[in-house]
């Protein structure tokens, strides 16, 4: 469960760029709550936020009742974050790469391999356990870092425009293992700018632009709400511009 | 799940610790041209050395001078003999193999000696080289000074003759004593093992530490790495452990290096027994011990301000420039050192090195005090970096 309540953020050095002024919605758990908005809408500074690498001016952020400034490390044992940030050490193997992260974690030893095999096993990639990731693909990359993020089992799940640069097969992938995530009963927090692919995969969309929250709920009420035959229009007309937003 | 209740900070840095330690010895290219240079250069800097002393000892012992025109001064010439000088005649084109570096040296005799020393001048011989050579140098000071005690030896067989004391015409008489002992001679070579010892200190940590840092910012594996409950703090020590390990095994193989070379190579003879044994060895690494921890720490600190590999680069040859001059400065300025000079991180370390190399033993008031300013580094650049690691700004770049 997140609970973000009026939180706030600008940057610059006179905190000219307010990337985010005033959001407040909850992504309970057991659901994939997408988090739609042009480019520059602030997805990525609440993300941050939540994930307790960048501070709020104001307001509060609660991930399973933790608060993300003054219980960040325990904020970040409970997180698993996939970001647009999808770096691996090219010189270790996958397993490696998923083994450090778990050591991180304080995890170790012979359930720690174990964990590993399941979650390499789940994302169908053990023949590429062991072999360095310096030649993977986009998508194999992707299945390490999703492994890398889950390795401690998490109960709040980050997404931050996680199919950037993927291939439709490893879209699909992508989208499998967050269904079996909600179906775990996780908490899923999915940001993207494109329509299709919120509506495709989310339970409760909150849309969002220029760092505030314009309407939120499900794709139909958004619908309803804007009165519009579609969703695209919906979203649109919400938005007050198509600017920065893909279909 | 447990939140945070699992793992400690030691933990976390030995993951940290370890993991660099794989990634360091999987990157190939890096770590052969490290290792490589490390075990090769010195040897190959005191080959080189030696061959160059030995050959100018060994024209030094047997001068051949070319002359031109030895039948006007036949005196001289077996003056010069007498002195085990090979003397023979010059060729025609002596400028140019002068000029070419063929000959070091050549006596020209002028045709009217014989004539000028009769009716009481002074006869003239003139000497020819190129003094920009420094291979000719030792030959060209050799004849010079030949010929300079042939002229005193006559000009003192003359006023004898007239019942002059030779101390007449020689009022001032310089004696040399040379103190250095044999250890002390061959300074150059002293200077290039210290030196060299010096800069595997920097070199061997540098390409890893860079690389943990500012390749682990352009590669994009910061930001998840920064996710984790692992504080920057550990992070840093991990990888400061790590860099610093590496950077020692460079350090020890260096001197390893020198150590075999000097005691299994065939070098030639050179009359400087100079000594680098395994007690030379062990001072050396005690003395470099500050250096081996303070460096890979600046270098993590420099690595983390840039935002890609090139980048640090750049930045780490200003430190690479002022760590190899400060040698430089010391052995060309040639003053007795001050004492605050203990307190110079580097300049503090060479001197110490140098003191080993004179076969003396650092004393342990000055060990203590060449470690007080690397070990306030060390604090400073870590904090350094910790605190970068969790400014908001080292996710967007800047």
């Amino acid at each position: 469960m997140i609970a973000i309540d009026g939180v706030k953020k600008a940057f610059g050095k006179r905190r000219e760029v307010e990337a985010v002024r005033g959001v407040t919605f909850d992504a309970p758990d057991g659901e994939i709550t997408g988090l739609l908005g042009p480019n520059g809408a602030g997805k990525t500074t609440l993300l941050r936020m939540i994930a307790t690498l960048v501070l709020p001016d104001a307001g509060h952020a609660r991930v399973g009742g933790l608060d993300v400034v003054a219980d960040r490390y325990a904020v970040r044992a409970r997180i698993g974050v996939l970001s647009d940030a999808r770096g691996l050490y090219p010189r270790l193997t996958a397993r490696e790469n998923v083994r450090y992260f778990g050591r991180l974690h304080g995890l170790g030893g012979a359930a720690l391999d174990a964990r590993i095999d399941t979650l390499f096993a789940t994302l169908g990639m053990q023949s590429l356990a062991d072999r360095r990731t310096a030649g993977f693909s986009q998508g194999e990359k992707m299945k390490v870092a999703i492994a890398r993020a889950l390795v401690h089992d998490p109960d709040t799940i980050l997404l931050d425009e996680p199919t950037n640069g993927l291939d439709i097969m490893s879209v699909r992938t992508l989208r499998d293992e967050l269904r079996a995530l909600r179906a775990q009963g996780k908490c899923l927090l999915f940001s993207s700018h494109v329509m299709q692919e919120v509506a495709a995969l989310c339970d409760r969309i909150v849309v969002l632009a220029r760092g505030r929250v314009v309407a939120s709920g499900t794709a139909a009420e958004l619908v309803e709400r804007a009165g519009t035959a579609g969703l695209e229009d919906a979203f649109v007309k919400l938005i007050g511009s198509d600017e920065g937003l893909a279909a | 799940m447990s939140p945070d209740s699992k793992g400690s900070a030691a933990g976390r840095m030995l993951a940290v610790l370890r993991k660099e330690w794989v990634d360091m010895f999987r990157d190939r290219r890096t770590g052969m041209v490290t290792l490589l240079s490390a075990i090769l250069a010195g040897p190959i800097f005191l080959i080189l050395i030696f061959n160059l002393i030995a050959s100018q000892a060994e024209r030094a012992r047997e001068l051949k001078l070319p002359v031109v025109g030895a039948i006007y001064a036949p005196a001289v010439v077996a003056y010069l003999e007498r002195q085990q000088v090979t003397v023979s005649d010059a060729p025609a084109d002596y400028d140019a193999q002068i000029r070419r570096g063929d000959l070091d040296v050549v006596l020209v005799i002028s045709r009217e000696f014989a004539a000028d020393v009769a009716q009481g001048k002074s006869g003239s011989v003139r000497l020819v080289f190129d003094r920009s050579r420094d291979r000719a140098r030792t030959s060209i000071d050799q004849a010079e000074a030949l010929l300079r005690g042939y002229n005193r030896l006559w000009g003192e067989q003359r006023l004898m003759l007239r019942g002059v004391a030779s101390t007449v015409a020689n009022p001032l008489r310089v004696e040399t004593s040379d103190l250095a002992t044999p250890q002390q001679s061959g300074a150059l070579v002293l200077f290039l093992v210290a030196y060299y010892g010096l800069f595997a200190s920097v070199m061997g940590g540098m390409a890893v530490a860079l690389d943990t840092t500012a390749g682990e910012r352009e590669r994009q594996s910061l930001e998840p790495l920064l996710m984790t409950p692992a504080r920057p703090g550990e992070i840093i020590v991990g990888k400061w452990l790590a860099v610093s390990s590496f950077n020692a095994l460079v350090v020890l193989l260096t001197l390893s290096g020198f150590y075999m070379t000097l005691k299994f190579a065939p070098l030639p003879p050179v009359g400087v027994p100079f000594l680098f044994g395994a007690r030379e060895f062990f001072r050396f690494a005690l003395v470099l011990v500050p250096m081996i921890l303070m460096l890979p720490a600046i270098l993590l600190y420099v690595g983390s301000r840039a935002r890609a590999y090139k980048e640090a680069q750049a930045n780490v040859s200003v430190l690479l420039f002022i760590v190899s001059l400060i040698p430089m400065i010391q052995l060309f300025t040639q003053r007795r050192e001050p004492g605050w000079l203990m307190f110079v991180p580097v300049s503090a370390q060479y001197s110490l090195l140098n003191t080993s190399l004179r076969g003396e033993a650092p004393a342990l008031s000055q060990l203590a005090l060449s470690w007080l300013a690397p070990t306030a580094l060390i604090v400073l650049a870590l904090v350094g970096v910790a605190r970068r690691l969790s400014r908001e700004s080292i996710l967007s770049g800047k």
